[in-house]
């Protein structure tokens, strides 16, 4: 039973990641009066890069990075517990090692992009690091919020504090600064900024292609569907039926709704400048060390 | 069972001063002095590891002892806690002396004669510190001994000018601190020359009306000039410590300003008098507490700033002293606190402190003999300069990225498990005094603060380009004795990382077994063990009565799911059988423009480090 709790919650992200990457990409489409990919597609452009040619930069660290980033995160997702339920893995780690281990995830993508030699990766790593540095305190406080509630770090008592102990002021103005970086943890517009396409040329990706490419890719859905199950779990406990399949099965749908929220600011916002998005970033924190102030004295 | 070790202290004593005269003789055979300069300290090291050895495992309840020198007795404690700090100072002086032999060679235009007198005596002057057991003549001699001899190691290349004026500034700052810690002890009721820490601490319980206090703070500031903490520290540390010669700037980093830290824990957890005035230890604690978090908030944001390499990593120093700090002033106000949740938290904070130390002493010692490795080779340490090192020196380059990563405490490197320690605990304090949360949120904020500075460093060295368009001729992987020491310690980080319970077990011991302490009893009463479980995967926080375990960090259990994550990610990269290939960077057809085409360390994090402008340290 235990393995397979795990089995199953390496299948649900490894295998629906793609899918919710998908219903990005077709609602951005018809957002912008576009036909758009089929849903299905990210499948297809992940096994199409695995055939590629693999172009490297003659170092180690540039083969290794897409590696190391692939296994962080799929390391988070394996102990992350869905539909309510805390698997087998869940108590050998707590929300500081969560951290630490996305955090892992970032560097690689930096390693990766440092080790490619080219100054346009460069410029998106430097940005790609301001973001991480600003975004991870708000994760942080997202899983202390609810530490400080049940006085344990462990995984499953931060995520489920609200399940256990109900909305609060602190709880409600946690949300809404979850809503509010939501675009930033899953690096969508407007704050794209360390990728940012038709400015530097997807930064720290620029020389990466084929399967190193494709490892990239996956582990940036696993991260973004990692961050939408994330929030469906801490701040929805009102979907615990108590019956586990049910419990996955309402979750996930959860999941694309948060997906289609993506999307919708996704398309219709402008990239902001990094500058402008630290600034707004550093009012997050704030507020969010305001939520935590509010949740130790009670409210 | 009686081993005398303040016998075996004075014949380690007795090699170190006869290094320093011995080997400055054959200071002009380079190679010669070097090795003997090793062999002597590496045997002297012997000796006090053991002593180590004995002081943490085997004796316990040391007293202290006077040893005479002439009519005048000098007292001297080897405690469990002494022992820690000994042999931390002996590891890392046989690693920086083994380094120093060929790194040496990079001063063709100086006599080693200086190098070789001091380098024993500085050792020397370190175990000194962290074994007598006075403030007035012992003190005296060992921190003046530590001081002078680092004077003239820091000031080892005179004829540059501005490196004469670092290092007498740092010996100005030095006497200075010298003179709080002694007048703080002067002022003590009845305190006559050469008392025992003991004998002090009672005479302190009868000093009645502000004077204590007045004891306190002056300890604190002696002892925070040492550490360098905010804003002391910024005034010499990082003038002194990029301008050494890197062995030596490794064990200044690495080992010397923890003899700061030793000071601040002794006088805050042992100089506490058991009757008459007493001290308000919440006051206390949180005005450490306070002095560490603004210290490793401070220290890291001007360390992401510079653009010399060492500058950069003497600052992060700084950051790192903040951590323990933080630990040492945490620790001791939920100690004192009456919330029984938040008291049995202390003993994690308290263990963070010692874990701290070990590991910044061998992460920090690491990166700044990478440091080294890389000025040896190419003679800049300018960032703007290197970059793509990592291609001549594949090896130093992994090395320096394990250095980065446990600094950066990511799993399951070194300092994850002494951050995860030290942040779990103040987060965790943090469900009833808010204060503690915050201070926790802002360490782990630095931390990825940390993080963007070794990107930096690692980043703009040994990863991206253009070391070849700077530097005369190619560089290459240094030599196996430098390579050696550093190949020690990385493994080191690694080993520390992945086995925390280990370190654990060993701290929580030497703090059982160091007489005098205020937190022995309750060490010893097993409260801790009530509250901090080690197992052979790691450690896990859980006091008694809740309904989760407060904190887990097990990394081995951890490293073992990313290792499978890797080995997937491995298969499903090879998976549809496509090609390798090596390929040049794509520059949309400006590759020939080299340096003009480089992004230059003024832009790197601009948007952050212009947001961050008021830490200070900007680099223009």
């Amino acid at each position: 039973m235990d393995i397979l709790l795990i089995v199953l919650n390496i299948v649900v992200f490894l295998g629906l990641a793609p899918l919710y990457e998908g219903i990005i990409r077709k609602l951005t489409a018809k957002v912008q009066s576009r036909q758009g990919p089929p849903i299905y597609q990210p499948y297809l452009d992940l096994l199409k890069l695995l055939g590629k040619d693999n172009l490297v930069s003659d170092n180690w660290a540039f083969k290794l990075a897409p590696m190391i980033a692939f296994a962080a995160v799929t390391a988070v997702v394996t102990i992350v517990p869905i539909g309510f339920k805390a698997n087998y893995l869940t108590q050998y780690a707590d929300v500081i090692t969560i951290v630490y281990l996305l955090t892992l995830a970032g560097i690689s993508i930096l390693l990766g992009a440092l080790s490619s030699k080219n100054a346009y990766a460069m410029i998106g790593a430097s940005r790609e690091m301001i973001t991480m540095i600003m975004v991870e305190p708000i994760l942080a406080m997202t899983f202390i919020l609810g530490a400080v509630r049940m006085k344990s770090l462990a995984i499953d008592a931060s995520m489920f504090s609200i399940l256990s102990t109900g909305y609060s002021w602190s709880v409600v103005l946690m949300l809404v600064v979850y809503l509010m970086a939501l675009q930033a943890f899953v690096a969508r517009q407007p704050f794209d900024i360390s990728e940012a396409e038709v400015e530097i040329l997807e930064g720290p990706f620029i020389e990466y292609s084929g399967p190193n490419y494709a490892l990239f890719k996956y582990s940036m859905m696993l991260k973004q569907m990692f961050y939408a199950v994330l929030f469906v779990t801490v701040f929805m406990p009102f979907l615990h039926t108590g019956i586990f399949v049910a419990d996955l099965i309402v979750q996930l749908v959860a999941v694309a709704f948060v997906f289609v929220l993506i999307a919708l600011l996704g398309s219709t916002n402008p990239r902001l400048r990094i500058d402008q998005a630290v600034k707004y970033y550093a009012v997050l924190i704030v507020i969010s060390l305001c939520t935590i102030a509010l949740s130790v004295y009670g409210f | 069972m009686n081993i005398d070790l303040y016998g075996m202290l004075l014949q380690a004593f007795a090699i170190l001063l006869g290094t320093s005269i011995v080997v400055p003789i054959v200071a002009s055979k380079r190679k010669l002095a070097g090795w003997l300069n090793t062999i002597a300290v590496a045997i002297a090291a012997g000796i006090l590891l053991y002593v180590a050895y004995v002081a943490i495992f085997v004796q316990s309840g040391a007293e202290t002892k006077a040893i005479y020198f002439g009519a005048q007795p000098v007292y001297f404690l080897i405690d469990a806690f002494s022992g820690f700090f000994i042999a931390i100072i002996s590891f890392m002086a046989v690693m920086s002396a083994l380094y120093s032999i060929d790194y040496m060679e990079h001063y063709k235009d100086y006599s080693l004669r200086p190098y070789y007198i001091n380098f024993p005596l500085f050792i020397l002057g370190m175990i000194g510190i962290v074994t007598v057991d006075d403030l007035s003549i012992g003190f005296t001699v060992a921190w003046q001994l530590m001081t002078i001899a680092s004077y003239f190691l820091i000031r080892f290349e005179y004829k540059e000018k501005q490196n004469v004026r670092n290092a007498n500034k740092y010996l100005i700052l030095m006497e200075l601190a010298w003179v709080f810690i002694i007048v703080g002890a002067y002022l003590i009721d009845g305190s006559s020359m050469g008392d025992s820490v003991h004998t002090l601490t009672q005479k302190l319980g009868a000093t009645g009306g502000m004077i204590p206090v007045l004891v306190y703070a002056l300890l604190l500031l002696g002892f925070s000039f040492k550490a360098g903490v905010f804003p002391f520290g910024q005034l010499w540390l990082p003038d002194a410590h990029s301008i050494a010669p890197s062995p030596v700037s490794a064990l200044l980093s690495g080992v010397m300003i923890k003899t700061g830290i030793y000071g601040i824990v002794r006088t805050f957890f042992w100089m506490i008098p058991h009757e008459g005035h007493t001290v308000n230890p919440l006051v206390w604690g949180s005005i450490i507490a306070t002095f560490g978090v603004v210290t490793l908030f401070i220290g890291t944001s001007q360390s992401l700033k510079q653009s010399d390499a060492k500058r950069l990593l003497a600052y992060s120093s700084i950051g790192q002293i903040g951590y323990i700090v933080l630990a040492i002033g945490a620790g001791l106000y939920m100690y004192h606190s009456s919330n029984i949740f938040v008291q049995m938290l202390s003993f994690v904070a308290i263990i963070g402190i010692l874990y701290h130390v070990l590991n910044h002493a061998i992460f920090k010692g690491l990166l700044f003999l990478t440091a080294g490795s890389i000025l040896y080779e190419t003679g800049t340490k300018d960032l703007n300069k290197l970059g793509g090192l990592i291609t001549f020196m594949p090896l130093s380059a992994l090395i320096a990225g394990i250095a980065s990563l446990s600094i950066a405490g990511v799993p399951p490197f070194s300092g994850f498990a002494s951050k995860w320690t030290i942040i779990s605990a103040t987060l965790l304090g943090g469900s009833q005094v808010y204060f503690l949360a915050l201070f926790g949120i802002i360490a782990l904020f630095t931390s990825a603060l940390t993080l963007a500075c070794y990107v930096k460093f690692f980043g703009m060295s040994f990863a991206s380009t253009g070391v070849q368009w700077n530097v005369a001729h190619t560089p290459q992987e240094v030599s196996w004795k430098m390579l050696v020491p550093k190949v020690i310690l990385a493994v080191l980080c690694i080993v520390q990382g992945i086995v925390p319970f280990i370190y654990y077990e060993t701290i929580m011991n030497i703090f059982k077994s160091s007489t005098g302490s205020i937190v022995q009893a309750s060490f010893n009463e097993l409260s801790a063990h009530n509250s901090v479980f080690t197992s052979a995967m790691g450690v896990t926080i859980n006091v008694p009565g809740m309904q989760y375990a407060n904190a887990i960090a097990v990394p081995l259990v951890v490293i073992i799911i990313v290792i499978i994550g890797f080995t997937v990610a491995y298969i499903v990269k090879k998976s549809a059988g496509s090609e390798e290939k090596v390929m040049p960077t794509w520059l949309c057809g400006y590759q020939d423009l080299n340096n003009n085409n480089r992004y230059k360390d003024r832009h790197m994090f601009a948007a952050l480090k212009s947001m961050l402008w008021w830490t200070g340290g900007n680099v223009k």
